[in-house]
């Protein structure tokens, strides 16, 4: 059964946000608004590099748009799980908690994240293995700003 | 473990911001309520267990935010779900009208042609009420859906509410029988009418 680690996006809904999304960056003129949209298809795209971008995406937003802080880091622990980057999943998750302790979709989106890395046999790895993580996404965010050209 | 699953079910709960639509699914998977529920980001979601008629079904919760900013991107999570619950609160006149659009949303992205609908008006333990039972029964009946009144406070109609919208979706196989026409693997079946793949459920119709 899908759930928010694994459902993905329409195909036809990716293409679509990522028009307006290249539209706008054509006119240099990138809405948070576009830039979300596009951002939340790509974290549920079943294509790791996809995902990837996605968060780049929404890191950028988290610096530059206030307002919507909240729903970046969501999504940002959402695409970090989907690609295996538990240990930044997690961290994310704890931000959020940190600025509102008690949000119940937040706490059922750790509980599904921890299901999920002890199917994959990774408890108790998270900590130890969080350098080679972190290594990882800095490869990852390199990959995300050259496909982006 | 899943062995005595009759099938899963995806549901959705739409509406208009604060209606209270994850009140009503916090009630009803975990009979709780939280009166300062926070808003919804983005798409919520939520697997309950419920037993009828002496079969199990599995529902898969999809719970939307509602929020105007999150509007343009829900409906992709509309996709081949067989139920969906549509809210809005008996205290505020605008959720009510705003069911339209909603209706008509669902109508464009569900991919099931004969998805079912419930409409329920939450919020009946308030006493300000602007939308009446009649109202609401009325615009149900010409939109050929369910209807219940609800409070996700007092737990009343909430429980029924996901009973009677699963009852009528067991009761239509099209929607979750994999070989039925309202979806969209056959496994080399065609010659088949759906008719003639009737199991013991048939009687239910
Ligand atoms: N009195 C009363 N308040 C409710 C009821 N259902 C929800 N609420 C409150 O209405 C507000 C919005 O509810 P919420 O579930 O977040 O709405 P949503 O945006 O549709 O998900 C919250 O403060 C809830 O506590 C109800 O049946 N009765
Ligand atoms: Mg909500």
């Amino acid at each position: 059964m899908e759930d928010v680690l694994t459902e993905t996006v329409p195909a036809e809904d990716l293409k679509k946000f990522e028009k307006a999304y290249h539209e706008q960056l054509y006119k240099q003129d990138v809405t948070p608004k576009a830039q979300f949209e596009y951002a939340w298809c790509l974290v549920r795209s079943k294509y790791p590099a996809d995902i990837k971008k996605g968060i780049f995406l929404l890191q950028e937003l988290y610096r530059s748009h206030e307002e919507g802080q909240r729903d970046y880091l969501y999504y940002l622990a959402i695409g970090n799980a989907r690609i295996k980057e538990y240990s930044k999943a997690l961290s994310y998750v704890r931000s959020f908690l940190n600025i509102e302790p008690g949000n119940s979709q937040v706490i059922a989106l750790e509980s599904t994240i921890k299901k999920k890395m002890e199917k994959e046999g990774l408890v108790g790895m998270a900590v130890a293995g969080g350098f080679v993580l972190a290594l990882g996404a800095l490869v990852g965010l390199g990959m995300a700003i050259a496909s982006k050209k | 473990m899943d062995d005595d699953i009759l099938t899963t079910l995806k549901i959705l709960i739409i509406g208009e911001s604060g209606v209270g639509k994850s009140s009503l699914l916090l009630r009803f998977t975990e009979d709780n309520f939280d009166p300062e529920q926070t808003l919804t980001i983005g798409v919520d979601f939520k697997t309950k267990r419920l037993a009828i008629e002496g079969n199990t079904v599995k529902l898969a919760i999809w719970d939307t935010a509602g929020q105007e900013r999150f509007r343009t991107l829900t409906p992709s999570y509309y996709r081949d779900a067989q139920g969906a619950i549509l809210v809005y609160d008996v205290c505020n006149y605008s959720t009510f009208s705003k069911l339209e659009t909603w209706l008509s949303e669902l109508e464009t992205y569900s991919t099931k042609r004969n998805i079912i609908k419930m409409i329920v008006a939450n919020k009946i333990d308030m006493d300000n009420r602007e939308v009446s039972r009649e109202e609401g029964m009325h615009f149900a009946k010409k939109h050929k859906t369910l209807f219940i009144e609800a409070s996700a406070k007092t737990k009343d109609g909430v429980q029924s509410a996901f009973e009677e919208l699963v009852q009528k979706i067991i009761q239509t196989p099209d929607l979750w029988e994999n070989y039925g026409p309202g979806s969209n693997f056959h496994l080399g079946n065609k010659e088949h009418p759906a008719q003639s793949n009737c199991s013991g459920y048939c009687n239910l119709a």
